[in-house]
């Protein structure tokens, strides 16, 4: 299973705030969330380090989603 | 240049003097309004005073776009030198005042001098009276705004000051609407050493512009496109609360005295939790996304909350239920305390308990030992007078190796977030100009977003690159930045903004300039009123340095000092500042600053 969070307004994008996706092969990042789901001003780590979302993803992984949010 | 009343109010509380004073074509050109007119005003006034005595002044200070019918435009700058820190200090607050300082014909009020009573100061439109207010001594902040609200009207604005700042707290602050505060380096301290209570502002004029039709068109559209961001929705439901649930994911979020960067109990107070409880939300004038979240506090009263006092007043000092954090939050408020300054100052005492440093026994999480700290501090009596300097005072006062987590910069507490593992961050706290504050630069999503772990020149580029928007344009605008970095507003709207307002074409590269120049003077300042002054003012404290985190998933990350101090060393390279950090004579000279740069000579040689 590879993990999917969502901070801030991405989990409303994305229906929830954590998913876990059973894969068969790697997929790319993309093809794991909704059609409209924000594609600018987000920040993507998987398994800490930072990808996009075109980044093949498989099982185990440990994705992060978040809105580049500015401290207020 | 349009878009300013050019006039500038004058009040001697020492002989009870008013005048009123043009304000030059040269100064709104150069420094634009708010924070720009603060510091030339207290470089040119305020020399080698002591913060609380009569000859420091305090300015109240709008800018061309305030009280504009333009997006979270209800700003205003007060600036001091500062009881804190020793240097210049400042913050923006939200406020009524604001508006209604440009509406009565005035742009900025300085104040000097120092009542022999308690008094408070009445402003309507051309008319100007010092107001004996020996009642109002003693009585908190909503107290003081009801009690001038109901002789007054609602329709003015308010600036009050608590208790704390009648006891000089040295990070005691102004505050306005019941829950808007500003001057976190002890500005409410300042007022209460003039035995100035409050300023009551009733303006009834019209607040100018060059082409009042097009700002109205161009405000409208402005909200509008900030309504229909995507992440305006969610904006609104949790405000900057969001930042609690990002910052413990990302291990930065404030906790036991910035020890760790998560909190084991930040479910219960994170943005989520928020909507939960949320029963209303406030903000300041002009403003379409408000971030006041209000809920019901642990004693049932109503507390607006946001991140900054969630995170320094919650995990910081281990509180773990959010009602009990409002609370104390609303505690704050009315004693005029500033949170930011009281949670690093409640920690910091927490820990010297811990470690056996202070006979008293405060432990992490204990709410009633917290609300004793806060009426101890806010009286100075008890523990609080340990604190009631700030933590950089209670660390020379108790020794012990202190000092390497007495979580300041400059003397001014560091806001909520944990740089063990953002060096960028931890830079931008370094060389924030009033001491570690966030409200110039936050660069930690950039720095997640690229590499979180790099101490590269491009970190120190960026981190500039937002100190001249933050720290200069909006301060000195003087206009709200979260549009802009909350919810993606466009940046290219301000330029357009600033010719419909002042009739003055307007790029994005004056806003640099401008920034610059008032970086570039605001160092001077501090240089000039601490001549010791110079690099090792800008390091965060060691405890970032030393101590790795041990839980999350930056476990076992520090910052590297080394590395930090290249950092520090393109930072200022890029400046144009010398290896101590002082600006070099060519470049405030290229700024526009050359007789500044002849009176730091002539002190400092």
């Amino acid at each position: 299973m590879a993990e999917l969070k969502f901070l801030g307004y991405l989990a409303d994008k994305a229906g929830s705030r954590n998913q876990e996706v059973l894969l068969e092969k790697p997929k790319r990042l993309r093809d794991l969330l909704p059609s409209a789901f924000p594609e600018n001003d987000i920040i993507i780590l998987i398994n800490q380090k930072v990808g996009n979302l075109d980044s093949l993803i498989q099982n185990e992984d440990a994705v992060v989603l978040m809105p580049m949010i500015s401290g207020g | 240049m349009n878009g300013y009343a050019d006039q500038l109010l004058r009040v001697d509380l020492s002989n009870g003097k008013v005048t009123k004073e043009e304000i030059s074509e040269e100064l709104k050109r150069d420094f634009l309004g708010g924070r720009g007119f603060a510091v030339k005003l207290l470089w040119d006034e305020v020399k080698q005073v002591e913060p609380l005595s009569e000859k420091n002044k305090i300015v109240f200070s709008t800018g061309p776009l305030t009280g504009q019918p333009l997006p979270s435009a209800g700003k205003m700058v007060i600036a001091s030198k500062s009881p804190l820190t020793g240097g210049y200090g400042d913050g923006n607050i939200g406020t009524m005042a604001a508006v209604h300082l440009k509406r009565a014909g005035y742009d900025v009020l300085v104040v000097e001098g120092k009542s022999q009573k308690p008094a408070y100061l009445l402003i309507e439109n051309e008319k100007v009276t010092i107001v004996p207010a020996p009642e109002l001594w003693g009585k908190n902040t909503f107290e003081t705004e009801d009690i001038l609200q109901g002789k007054h009207g609602k329709n003015s604005g308010t600036l009050t000051i608590g208790p704390g700042g009648e006891k000089q707290v040295r990070f005691a602050t102004v505050m306005s609407q019941k829950g808007r505060a500003g001057g976190r380096p002890g500005m409410g301290a300042v007022m209460g050493s003039k035995n100035l209570k409050a300023i009551v502002v009733k303006g009834t004029g019209t607040i100018s512009s060059a082409d009042p039709n097009k700002v109205r068109e161009l405000g409208k559209k402005g909200y509008d496109e900030i309504k229909a961001k995507e992440s305006y929705d969610f904006w609104i439901r949790q405000g900057t609360m969001q930042a609690l649930d990002f910052c413990n994911e990302n291990g930065c979020l404030p906790t036991y005295n910035y020890r760790e960067g998560v909190f084991e109990h930040s479910k219960k107070m994170d943005g989520s939790f928020l909507e939960k409880v949320k029963a209303d939300r406030k903000g300041c004038p002009l403003c379409n996304m408000q971030c006041g979240n209000i809920i019901e506090d642990s004693a049932g009263l109503r507390s607006e909350l946001d991140y900054e006092n969630v995170g320094m007043l919650g995990p910081n000092i281990g509180m773990k239920d959010l009602r009990q954090v409002a609370f104390l939050n609303r505690m704050a408020d009315e004693w005029g305390l500033d949170t930011i300054s009281l949670g690093s100052s409640i920690g910091f005492l927490m820990e010297a308990s811990e470690k056996g440093l202070i006979p008293e026994k405060v432990a992490w999480g204990d709410f009633e030992a917290a609300q004793k700290l806060i009426v101890d501090i806010g009286r100075g009596e008890g523990l609080g007078k340990l604190v009631f300097n700030g933590v950089r005072a209670a660390s020379e006062t108790i020794g012990k190796g202190s000092h390497r987590w007495a979580m300041q910069v400059k003397g001014l507490e560091i806001s909520a977030y944990n740089c063990h593992a953002c060096p960028g961050m931890a830079l931008s706290f370094g060389t924030s100009p009033i001491g570690a504050h966030h409200k110039d630069a936050w660069i930690i999503s950039w720095e997640i977003a690229t590499d979180r772990f790099s101490y590269g020149k491009e970190k120190v580029e960026k981190l500039i690159e937002l100190q001249r928007l933050r720290g200069g344009f909006f301060e000195s605008a003087t206009v709200c930045r979260l549009p802009w970095i909350e919810v993606g507003f466009g940046l290219q709207r301000y330029p357009e903004y600033m010719e419909a307002v002042t009739g003055t074409p307007c790029r994005m590269e004056d806003f640099y300039r401008l920034g610059d120049r008032i970086y570039n003077l605001m160092r001077a300042y501090w240089k000039r009123e601490i001549p010791q002054f110079g690099r090792k003012w800008d390091y965060p404290p060691d405890r970032w340095f030393e101590e790795p985190q041990a839980q999350g998933k930056v476990k076992g990350v520090k910052l590297d000092r080394e590395k930090y101090e290249q950092m520090l060393s393109w930072y200022y390279e890029l400046r144009g500042w010398d290896e101590n950090g002082i600006p070099k004579k060519e470049t405030l000279e290229k700024t526009g600053l050359k007789d500044v740069s002849k009176e730091l000579v002539a002190r400092n040689g």
